[in-house]
Parts: structure tokens; C-alpha cells; sequence
């Protein structure tokens, strides 16, 4: 398959700030992309340069099949605080959108109503946006990204700004969009970014430190321990000094580093049937995206 | 559906629900007014009211209705001016500001069109006041004084309707290079401090935009110097054409400069 999106050396440059450091990256059609790190990381400038918002100091960014066309009419762009025209109505403003990128009137006008009903604001869609809430305005600006209907949506902290119940709406749309369209998105939160990404693009101070597909990431991180819980301090140093290998202790709690050790479950499971001991709990625990992204961001 | 037509038609929907369609006209209309009501009925009224010694003569000059169009044009100078510079000082920069041309440049919409549109509605507006403000005050004036002939009202209106466009072309250029705080302040001292300039120093520089509306008046005084105005007006044409030019390239230069 070859990729929708060729980002190559993408750097830019503010006075004597370097925001963004020679990043390059591939975005496969019908893809979510989530672009993770912290604060200051050069997400947003990363997403304004590729919405054509922000020139880029140098390097290229190329469309598949867009060669010599205005790239801005298959991208659709969620800012982290969209900001309208309030005296507009929600209906007005995604009319105009569509029609801006290029939409005959009346296909504007029921691309905009079905696109509103679909983002859940059927019924607010003739009201002024100054009457909408923070939710409200954050489902518009997702209308206005996708009423066009781009190849590739780009979504700065779609969520962050939300309330609970909000953030589970919006997740729920984007998912669905996700068969559709190819997405790029920036957050901090890992659960989102755990639950609708295919790669993962980690960002530190303007570079890019790790990408990869979900799965490879988080193999390439694992660090995967065998974590046995016992009833007392008791059962655990007794195991201590049947098992090979080395433990690391937490109260009741032994701990076991496999890549260390080469321990297996059945090789621990084998000492504990060897002798009494009251286990607890038994697991095989594996590095979560957030303990990922702290070693990603922390390290080197 | 083309960029242009869907920016005028926000640019005209804005201005009807800021009511700014609606005030501008209103307050152009009553000075139109009042400035021919005033000048006629002034004695009379400082008589009744004024409280005046009885013996005090007050030597009332006699206006024709020429004069009460320039006198009109005299306060359309100041406060008309005013009104244009501080209501549309942040068409583009208050836009850039508070974030909302973020979501108008990431469209495939050019700058030219962008920039066009405001010029279109902001010129539409502002002219169709001064227009209206000026057939107002002729009702009057024909009424109050003499007729002034329809060729001389028109003649003028051109001139100064010329004067407008170069004005307004002014404020959006300096919006679409400046904050909105700057581009007030220098859009004042451009139109408003420099006619006024332009009457006390300018008596050696003929051809310049800021002698329009003194070459306007010209055509109801009847001295007019035919050569200075068409090359007055050419001169305004081509600085009309450079500050549009001017505005679209630092609209799109500062596009970066948007919050988002």
C-alpha cells in the first residue's frame, strides 16, 4: 500500500527556537496516526504545518495523487480550541466550510445537516454558536473538519478540553470515522491513544524519539514481569529461597524481570506447586502506553 | 462554489448582524440632516433661545447650498472618517487575533479572495452611507436653500466616493498588516491628521489622494484644475491598487501569526 502522507525532514524554525527537528514519517490510508508527547513537543506546529497553516522552514511534506493541486481541499483541521464566529449559526458556519472547500451550494447544505446530525447536533443546529458549550463547539469543529469529507483529518487534542461523558462521545465519532478517512491526531492521553491508533509517533522537544505500529511499541517496551502475591512475608521469603533467580521484593509482593531472568509463568508455577505457599495473585504484567511514554520522553 | 462569493456573502451577513448595515447609514443620514437644518434655522433658534441682549447683532453669513455640501462634507471629514477607520480597523487583524481565520485559511481560500471580499463589503457599505448620508442633505438643502444641479451633486459624490475607497483601502491594508491598536492609530493619522496636514502644508503638492475632497468641493465652487484632478485620480487609482495588492500579501504573510 503506498502511504497518503510522506513527511520528509518536515523542520521549522521560529527566531532561534527550533520547534520541530528534522521529523519524517508515513501516513498509510485509512489509518489513525496518534502523535504523542509532552507539552511543548512541536505536535501543534507538526499538525499547522501539515494543515498549510504554519510554512515549514524546510523539508517536504507530500500528498499521494495531489501533485500541483491546493492540498488544502483533502484536509480537514480540528485546531485544540476551535474558535468560530459566534454571531454564526452552527448550520451557517459548516455550510460555509463545506462550501469554501469547494462544495457545490446544495450539496453543501445536506452535507452540513447530516454531518451536524451526526456529530450529535441535530437539534442546536439553527441556534447562534455564542449559546454553545465547550462540548458543543468541540463536536462543531469536528463537523467543520470532516463536512468536506478529507482524505486526511487532522486533530489537535481532540479531546483533551472534555468533560468524561464528552471525551467517550467524541472517541466513539472518531472511531467510526476512522473506517473513512485517514487520521492524524496529537494527544497526551494514552488511553485514547491506546484505544484508536494504529502508529504511534512519540515527540520530545521538536524530535521525533520512537514510532512504530501500537503493537511493535509496546513489544519493543514490554518489559514484561511476573508479579506474585502472597498471603504473608513468610510464603514469599521461603520462595525467595527456593526459586534461581533474582526477586525484587515490595512488602508481600515478589517481582520477577523476565528479561532478565528468563523466568517463564510455567517455571514459576512449577516452584509454587512444589511447595505450600498462600499466593494471591499471580500475573504477567507488561508495560502500559503510559509507562511507555514516560521511559519514550524520559529517557536519553 | 467559488471562495469569493461565500466570503462576501459571511462579510455581508456580519456586518447585518453587528447592525453595522444598519448605524453606519444612520449616523452618515443625520448629519446629512442636520447640517442643512442647522445652518438655516440656526438664527432663529439662538433668537428664541439664546438669551441674547436685545440689542446684539449677529452678522448670519448668507450659505448657498454648495456651501452647506461642503460644510456637510467638512463633518463627514472628521467624524465619517472616524466611524470608518474604528469600525473596520480590525476586519482582518481582530480575525487574526481571536482565532477565527484559522479555520478560513486551512481552506483552499486564496488571500486575494479573502481580502477581496472585505474590501467589497466594507467599500459597499461606507460608500452607500456617505451616498445616502449626501442625497439626504440635498432633499434638504433644495428645500432650505437653492437647487444645487444634479450634475455638480453627482460630480462630486464621484470625486469623494474615490476618496472613500482610498481610505477604506488604507484601514484594511493596515489591518491585514498591523494589530488592530496600530492600525487604528496610524489609520487616523493617515486619513483624518493627514487631510487636515494636506489643507495647512500642502498648497505646492497638487497631485495627491489627500486633495480629493478639496478637488471635490472645487466642482461646486467652479475652480477646478481639470489636469490636477485627472491626474489626482490617477495617481489615487494606482496607490488603491498597491494597498490592495499590499494587504493581500501581509494578510497572507502574517496568516502564521494566527492563534490557534
Amino acid at each position: 500500500m503506498s502511504a497518503l502522507l510522506d513527511v520528509k525532514d518536515l523542520f521549522k524554525q521560529y527566531d532561534n527556537h527550533v520547534a520541530v527537528d528534522s521529523i519524517s514519517f508515513q501516513l498509510e490510508p485509512h489509518t489513525a496516526t496518534a502523535l504523542i508527547g509532552p507539552n511543548g513537543a512541536g505536535k501543534t506546529t507538526t499538525l499547522s504545518m501539515l494543515a498549510g497553516l504554519v510554512k515549514q522552514t524546510s523539508g517536504s511534506i507530500e500528498f499521494a495523487d495531489m501533485e500541483g493541486k491546493d492540498i488544502r481541499t483533502c484536509i480537514g483541521f480540528l485546531p485544540q480550541y476551535p474558535k468560530f464566529f459566534s454571531w454564526m449559526r452552527a448550520l451557517e458556519f459548516t455550510e460555509m466550510a463545506a462550501k469554501l472547500s469547494g462544495m457545490e451550494a446544495k450539496v453543501a447544505r445536506t452535507e452540513a445537516e447530516r454531518t451536524l446530525a451526526f456529530v450529535g447536533l441535530e437539534d442546536a443546529m439553527h441556534k447562534k454558536i455564542v449559546t454553545f458549550s465547550g462540548g458543543m463547539k468541540q463536536r462543531l469543529g469536528l463537523a467543520q473538519a470532516i463536512v468536506h469529507r478529507p482524505k486526511l483529518l487532522l486533530l489537535d487534542e481532540p479531546v483533551s478540553a472534555l468533560d468524561p461523558v464528552g471525551r467517550r462521545q467524541v472517541m466513539n465519532l472518531l472511531k467510526e470515522l476512522q473506517e473513512k478517512t485517514t487520521i492524524l491526531y496529537s494527544t497526551h492521553i494514552l488511553n485514547d491513544a491506546e484505544e484508536m491508533t494504529d502508529q504511534l509517533i512519540f515527540m520530545k522537544r521538536g524530535k521525533l524519539v520512537e514510532k512504530g505500529h501500537l503493537n511493535h511499541v509496546k513489544k519493543k517496551y514490554e518489559d514484561p514481569k511476573i508479579v506474585v502475591e502472597f498471603g504473608a512475608v513468610d510464603d514469599l521469603e521461603r520462595f525467595e529461597e527456593v526459586v534461581p533467580w533474582r526477586i525484587e521484593t515490595k512488602g508481600t509482593v515478589g517481582i520477577i524481570d523476565v528479561a532478565e531472568t528468563s523466568a517463564s509463568m510455567t517455571d514459576v508455577i512449577a516452584v509454587l506447586n512444589k511447595g505450600v505457599f498462600e499466593v494471591r495473585k499471580l500475573e504477567r504484567h507488561t508495560a502500559r502506553l503510559e509507562d511507555i511514554f514516560l521511559k519514550v520522553v524520559q529517557g536519553g | 462554489m467559488n471562495g469569493l462569493t461565500v466570503m462576501l456573502q459571511k462579510e455581508w451577513r456580519e456586518h447585518i448582524r453587528n447592525y453595522k448595515v444598519l448605524w453606519i447609514p444612520l449616523v452618515f443620514i443625520l448629519f446629512g440632516i442636520i447640517e442643512p437644518l442647522t445652518n438655516r434655522y440656526l438664527p432663529e433658534i439662538m433668537e428664541s433661545i439664546g438669551n441674547m441682549p436685545a440689542d446684539a447683532e449677529f452678522p448670519w453669513p448668507e450659505f448657498t447650498g454648495q456651501d452647506i455640501f461642503i460644510s456637510l462634507m467638512g463633518q463627514y471629514q472628521m467624524v465619517g472618517l472616524l466611524i470608518i477607520v474604528l469600525g473596520f480597523m480590525g476586519a482582518i487583524s481582530a480575525e487574526r487575533k481571536n482565532g477565527t481565520a484559522a479555520l478560513l485559511y486551512v481552506r483552499p481560500l486564496s488571500f486575494v479572495q479573502y481580502f477581496m471580499s472585505k474590501w467589497i463589503v466594507v467599500n459597499t457599505i461606507v460608500l452607500g452611507s456617505v451616498w445616502i448620508g449626501f442625497l439626504a442633505s440635498w432633499y434638504y438643502i433644495q428645500i432650505l436653500f437653492n437647487k444645487v444641479p444634479a450634475k455638480d451633486v453627482f460630480g462630486f459624490l464621484a470625486v469623494y466616493s474615490l476618496w472613500i475607497v482610498f481610505v477604506v483601502s488604507i484601514v484594511l491594508c493596515l489591518s491585514a498588516w498591523l494589530s488592530t491598536g496600530a492600525a487604528a492609530a496610524l489609520g487616523i493619522t493617515l486619513t483624518i491628521i493627514g487631510s487636515v496636514l494636506n489643507s495647512i502644508i500642502g498648497q505646492f503638492w497638487t497631485i495627491t489622494p489627500w486633495k480629493l475632497p478639496v478637488y471635490a468641493t472645487y466642482i461646486f465652487t467652479g475652480h477646478m484644475d481639470w489636469t490636477d484632478l485627472w491626474l489626482t485620480v490617477g495617481v489615487t487609482v494606482v496607490l488603491i491598487g498597491i494597498l490592495i495588492l499590499a494587504g493581500v500579501l501581509t494578510a497572507k504573510r502574517n496568516a502564521a501569526r494566527t492563534e490557534i
